[in-house]
């Protein structure tokens, strides 16, 4: 009984909640976590390539994008194909505002945020309305129809949205190209930089943001309707409603992203912003990192987007290695071959993704012990 | 004076396609008593239940819960009202730890399901209640293990443990010994037992071993084609010619 004072012996509940509070600071993950971001943070200073730095931004953003999926498809189990779509929303939003009707200025840019993020809130409360309450397959059909939409339509009407060819937008003050603030640590603190690091700021505190989302009492309710919809809904829990919280969570923090992604790209046209490619490639890295980890998306976007743009230079290296051979030279060429080897593989033997899958083998043997 | 019945149905009919499956039921549940339905398979006992929790919304006639129609309400709305219910095949949260299943429930019944802003670790008076009810559950040993993981009694051990949480005036229990070893099943009666004598709850009971329903009911309902045919206590039920031919009668004839 709980009302036994502090004498009685702790449950073995209560044993375990003071061993994790006690353990919190022992925790191989969290010095992991650091690590990590101690490393996105030094990338500036230490990798003085700008291909490099390009690679490891654009890392930190899928990850926290992918991160934003697994809320929604991989902790509540709803399946939506227009993820994609709100961050080609906040994508556009920033372009439009600062590129094409207003300009380069503070103000414009924290509108483009702020419409971004309302556009698709309000979209995704819209769609959810209208189509969780229906089968899940409907959902994804829908969701699909409304991203393809969207990606006509930043084609077509090419008057506001550059079509094609897109937009690129020019970035207020320290964000500028010309913004210059001298040297520290030997790293030149241009735009770039402080772009960088805001970019990342930004991705860490959603991720921290959504950390918290999927581990408070509201995450766990999601997880039990995910497990078993018809349960939850018998407990009591407004399923309808938790759904819809999710995935319009999900969609703001996609067009957040987006946003970021216009800031550090300075350019947004449909391919890059909107087209299906880059929900598939979301979709690849959630599988690669594992579902309902909210960490795999680290995995998955480092794996894809490292392999895509190393494997290009495979050729080099053929070229470099094998002047005489021209089958070998060719067999580098094919390096979206080995890409997709190198997924089956991660499949095969990692059935729940990499960390879902080191999860469950790390857990058995606590469980063994 | 008899106390106001807690769940009654008037004319309860659900038909799917040309099938009847309940038929003008109007039956009275009165409160803190244990009530069990039975009947012949097909009889429409489970299709009665998810009338009265909301799975389904009947074709015709009404339910009554503390003489309000609830007829329209959802199945969540019934829950939060007070009306818990366990299901047939056994449902519970798979994928997720024994002692979570049952936090869930406590968590919905004391309404915190939209809390954000804190870890879900922060409430640990969720925690301790949802293991105090494993403890009456006796399943407290397998707090830690997935719910998948569990055998099938201990399943069914969750399942009571999950409708227990949520502190329901009402528990509709549809067979709540289905598929269980004969080891298992004194368990669960004696659970049910316990939960009848605190007399703060009413039970309904669809179950089809017969010597437990007469040990433990106050009362019985037979149906048969999704008719009520007979509703009285056990004793004048066991007496029933008719219920004898149409229940009873069905075992003999293979006999």
């Amino acid at each position: 009984m709980t009302s036994d004072g502090p004498s009685a012996a702790p449950t073995p509940v209560q044993a375990s909640r003071i061993l994790e509070r006690e353990a919190r600071f022992r925790q191989p993950t969290l010095y992991l976590r650091l690590a990590l971001t101690a490393a996105f943070a030094l990338a500036p200073v230490l990798l003085p390539s700008f291909q490099l730095m390009d690679l490891m931004l654009k890392i930190a953003l899928f990850a926290t994008l992918v991160a934003s999926y697994d809320v929604v498809i991989g902790y509540t189990g709803i399946v939506s194909f227009g993820h994609a779509m709100f961050f080609g929303f906040g994508a556009y939003a920033v372009g439009l505002s600062l590129g094409k009707f207003g300009a380069p200025t503070y103000g414009y840019l924290a509108l483009a945020f702020a419409l971004g993020v309302l556009v698709s809130a309000a979209l995704a409360l819209v769609i959810g309305a209208f189509s969780l309450r229906v089968k899940a397959l409907f959902f994804a059909m829908i969701t699909l129809a409304f991203a393809e939409y969207a990606l006509i339509l930043a084609v077509q009407l090419s008057h506001l949205t550059g079509g094609e060819d897109g937009i690129s937008p020019k970035l207020p003050g320290v964000f500028a190209v010309s913004f210059t603030a001298g040297k520290v640590l030997g790293v030149d603190v241009n735009g770039r930089v402080v772009t960088y690091y805001v970019v990342l700021v930004v991705c860490l505190a959603l991720f921290l943001t959504m950390s918290r989302f999927v581990h408070s009492p509201l995450g766990r309710t999601l997880q039990a309707i995910r497990d078993n919809e018809q349960r939850a809904e018998a407990l009591g829990y407004r399923t309808f409603i938790f759904q819809l919280i999710s995935s319009s969570f999900g969609s703001v923090v996609a067009a957040v992203l987006g946003g970021c992604y216009a800031m550090w790209v300075r350019y947004v046209n449909p391919e890059s912003a909107l087209s299906i490619q880059i929900m598939l490639d979301v979709l690849l890295m959630v599988i690669i990192g594992g579902m309902g980890t909210l960490y795999g998306g680290i995995i998955g976007a480092a794996v894809l987007l490292t392999a895509r743009t190393l494997l290009p230079d495979l050729r080099a290296v053929g070229t470099l290695m094998f002047p005489g051979s021209e089958i070998l030279q060719r067999l580098t060429e094919r390096w979206l071959l080995y890409f997709g080897i190198l997924f089956i593989l991660v499949v095969f033997f990692f059935p729940k993704g990499v960390i879902g899958t080191v999860r469950e083998v790390l857990s058995r043997r606590n469980a063994a012990r | 004076m008899p106390a106001q019945p807690l769940i009654s149905t008037r004319h309860l009919t659900i038909r799917f396609g040309g099938h009847v499956a309940v038929d003008r039921v109007s039956l009275d549940i009165e409160p803190f008593t244990l009530k069990s339905i039975i009947g012949p398979n097909g009889a429409g006992k489970t299709t009665f239940f998810n009338l009265l929790s909301g799975q389904y919304r009947p074709t015709e006639g009404r339910v009554y819960f503390k003489g309000v129609d609830v007829t329209r309400l959802t199945a969540a709305a019934r829950t939060r009202l007070g009306i818990g219910r366990s299901f047939q095949l056994t449902n519970i949260f798979p994928s997720l730890p024994v002692l979570e299943n049952v936090r869930l429930a406590v968590q919905a019944q004391r309404r915190m399901g939209l809390k954000v802003w804190r870890h879900s670790r922060r409430f640990p008076e969720l925690e301790d209640r949802a293991y105090e009810i494993l403890e009456t559950v006796l399943l407290q040993s397998k707090w830690n293990a997935l719910a998948s993981e569990l055998a099938h009694g201990e399943k069914r051990k969750l399942e009571l443990g999950i409708l227990l949480a949520l502190e329901a005036e009402v528990l509709l229990l549809d067979e709540p010994t289905a598929g269980m070893s004969l080891e298992e099943v004194p368990t669960i009666i004696g659970l049910i037992e316990a939960i009848k004598h605190r007399r703060d709850t009413t039970i309904l009971l669809v179950e089809h071993k017969i010597d437990m329903v007469l040990a433990l009911s106050d009362s019985i309902a037979v149906l048969k084609d999704g008719r009520l045919i007979a509703d009285g206590t056990p004793e004048a039920i066991s007496r029933s010619p008719e219920v004898q031919a149409a229940y009873f009668g069905g075992g003999a004839t293979g006999a």
